[in-house]
């Protein structure tokens, strides 16, 4: 009995570990290389003016990318944890 | 009586299978504790040679210290695997506990893996969680039923 549940439980994480992979969730950021399929395309090429877009900063406000032009901008992506 | 006598037969070549993965296990892992724990003494050796040594990940002190401290356990953890090839009761809760021991080293590659922090090892880490967790099945369908290391 306890070899089944053993085994069961070590074939359960051996799924987990080849199927991870495949999951959308869990290949971001994960995978050396690979570049994720549902943003390929959303960001233009060096050179191309980005389109505007809008940000919330730390302190609740709105942010648009249009009210800093003239200016030199700076942008940082960093991964969280709640990616 | 044929029957009794595959039975027997295969009971010996499982048991026979188990001391071979025990002493197999057992072996790399006296040699993957070793190699550990040089990593700490070439880390330091600069102090003496004033030479940077050339380690194959950047360590900083407190790694090459927590690896030389997994390394002097694997070397413990490798012989209690080489006395398992020897039999005796305690040889099962041996397999028993390396399979655990196994399970979470593929646990915490895969949680690894998840967290992305490794991502240039990302490949390497999967491909050690699934060898990992093909030993622990080894040694739980391998490891001998109660008393049965004692012949």
């Amino acid at each position: 009995m306890a070899r089944l549940l053993g085994s069961l439980v070590l074939l359960l994480l051996l799924a987990l570990a080849v199927g991870l992979p495949r999951v959308p969730m869990f290949r971001q950021g994960a995978e050396e290389g690979v570049a994720r399929a549902d943003v390929a395309g959303a960001v233009g090429t060096v050179g191309e003016r980005l389109p505007d877009f809008t940000l919330h900063t730390l302190d609740g406000a709105r942010l648009r990318l249009e009210d800093l032009r003239g200016h030199r901008v700076l942008l940082a992506f960093e991964r969280s944890l709640d990616w | 009586m044929g029957r009794r006598q595959c039975g027997r037969k295969g009971f010996v070549m499982r048991a026979r299978a188990y001391r071979i993965l025990c002493g197999g296990v057992g072996g790399l892992l006296v040699v993957a504790g070793l190699a550990l724990l040089q990593l700490f003494l070439r880390f330091h050796s600069a102090g003496f040679s004033g030479e940077q040594p050339e380690l194959p990940v950047p360590f900083d002190a407190w790694a090459v210290y927590m690896a030389a401290m997994a390394g002097c356990a694997c070397v413990g953890w490798g012989g209690s695997l080489l006395g398992a090839v020897r039999g005796g009761p305690a040889a099962r809760t041996v397999g028993s506990f390396s399979a655990l021991a196994f399970a979470l080293m593929a646990i915490y590659r895969m949680i690894g893996w998840i967290v992305g922090e490794y991502a240039g090892f990302a490949r390497l880490l999967r491909m050690e969680a699934v060898l990992f967790l093909l030993i622990a099945l080894a040694f739980v369908w391998l490891r001998p039923p109660r008393a049965g290391m004692e012949a």
